[in-house]
């Protein structure tokens, strides 16, 4: 049997870090795991400092929610993260009012569909999420409604 | 670098105020990713730059050590703040930040093994051809080690520096880390390095968890971390080190006492 290349095994492990595989043989699990935690505690702080209404909302409860949703999901970038886990609470009614706010401004300025990067839009658009309703004229976004 | 500089700091944009307060700063790192290589510079970058404040920039997802080629849009941007920032040296990681088309989100460590070296400095030579300034390579600070490692760490850095030309980036939080973690001694691995190599030196802060110790740069740097840059010093003083901090900013009173006892571990005049 050969031995994997360097590359097969780079892959392994960064899905056993990010996308909840197996931790690959020969690795001390302790220590794996400690790294894993780690990483999700610093896409944690990231993620915040882009959504940090989404963050202040769940309080100390934040770091814990975060890393639940992220443990089996490879980073998209800060935003992206964030943006994924605001909509998907946002569609359980799990979005608290100001991370509403937050959300809709966010939908309203930039096209984001979830699969490719978020692009500024350049025609008027509201932006809804929870109950709150903004608007982008021209680059600029008023609040027209907090849920 | 061939100029002494003393004591720096990782320009941040939520400390860019203290940064360009500091009246004896002669140079500063900036986190090459968050620069644009065309477009207007963030203000408080600009005015270091206009004080003649040398600015380096530090790739932080470049993969140099992934076992595929470093991608060419990432070297064009870091050759392109190069130029902007007119650095004499840019900087990179011994690492891998993805694999398998899933970015980590972190830098991961290397086995030591020659396969490894054969990686990293294909990629530093690829790096080499497009960015016309010197790369200073900076080992990190890694919670876990591959099963297999061939080399001692020294050895794989040396291999790595020998083949490539490149310099040492020395980050002494991490030697310090990775020694705790390891049960070694952080010196022996000073005593081992080719020191004449290091372009320049990170000190940044760490905290313990569960027995490890982490490399947060969200926490004080602790006493020993500066004890390890007086043994260095003592060894062979490097042209220049910096305190790392990304994030919990501490009021200005507590970053200027971390600058200083930089400085004073370091034999270099305070730049408060």
């Amino acid at each position: 049997m050969s031995t994997p290349s360097l590359g097969d095994r780079q892959a392994a492990l960064v899905e056993a870090l990010t996308a909840g595989r197996p931790v690959p043989e020969g690795f001390d699990a302790f220590r794996f795991e400690a790294a894993r935690v780690a990483l999700l505690r610093k896409r944690a702080g990231e993620v915040a400092r882009h959504w940090p209404m989404l963050a202040t909302s769940l309080g100390d409860r934040w770091k814990h929610e975060f890393a639940t949703w992220a443990a089996a999901r490879p980073t998209r970038g800060s935003l992206r993260d964030g943006w994924d886990l605001a909509r998907e609470r946002s569609r359980h009614g799990a979005l608290a009012p100001v991370a509403a706010v937050e959300l809709a401004e966010r939908e309203a300025a930039w096209r984001y569909d979830g699969t490719s990067g978020p692009r500024s839009r350049r025609t008027p658009t509201l932006g809804t999420a929870s109950g709150a309703v903004a608007v982008q004229v021209a680059g600029r976004v008023w609040l027209l409604r907090r849920p | 670098m061939a100029e002494t500089y003393g004591v720096g700091i990782g320009w941040r944009p939520e400390i860019a105020g203290f940064v360009e307060g500091l009246p004896g700063l002669r140079f500063a790192e900036v986190v090459a990713e968050s620069v644009h290589a065309h477009g207007e510079l963030p203000t408080g970058l600009q005015v270091l730059l206009d004080r003649g404040v040398t600015v380096i920039p530090h790739g932080v997802r470049l993969s140099l050590g992934g076992a595929e080629p470093v991608e060419e849009a990432r070297v064009e941007h870091l050759a392109a703040v190069a130029e902007r920032l007119n650095a004499p040296l840019v900087s990179e990681h011994i690492a891998f930040v993805r694999a398998g088309g899933i970015e980590a989100g972190h830098l991961l460590p290397l086995p030591r093994t020659r396969e490894a070296v054969d990686a990293v400095v294909a990629n530093v030579r690829r790096v080499q051809a497009a960015v016309p300034v010197p790369i200073a390579l900076e080992p990190i600070a890694a919670l876990f080690d591959w099963p297999d490692d061939e080399l001692t760490e020294a050895q794989f850095l040396t291999e790595i520096l020998d083949r490539s030309g490149a310099q040492l980036l020395l980050d002494v939080a991490n030697v310090y880390a990775n020694a705790r973690n390891r049960g070694t001694d952080p010196a022996d691995l000073l005593d081992h390095l080719p020191l004449d190599r290091v372009a320049y030196v990170h000190v940044a802060g760490g905290a313990e968890h569960q027995g490890l110790y982490h490399d947060t740069h969200t926490d004080a740097v602790p006493q020993p971390v500066l004890d390890l840059v007086t043994a260095l010093c003592e060894r062979h003083r490097p042209p220049a080190l910096m305190l790392e901090r990304d994030g919990d900013y501490p009021p200005a009173a507590a970053l200027a006492g971390e600058l200083d006892a930089i400085a004073r571990a370091s034999g270099y005049p305070a730049v408060t």
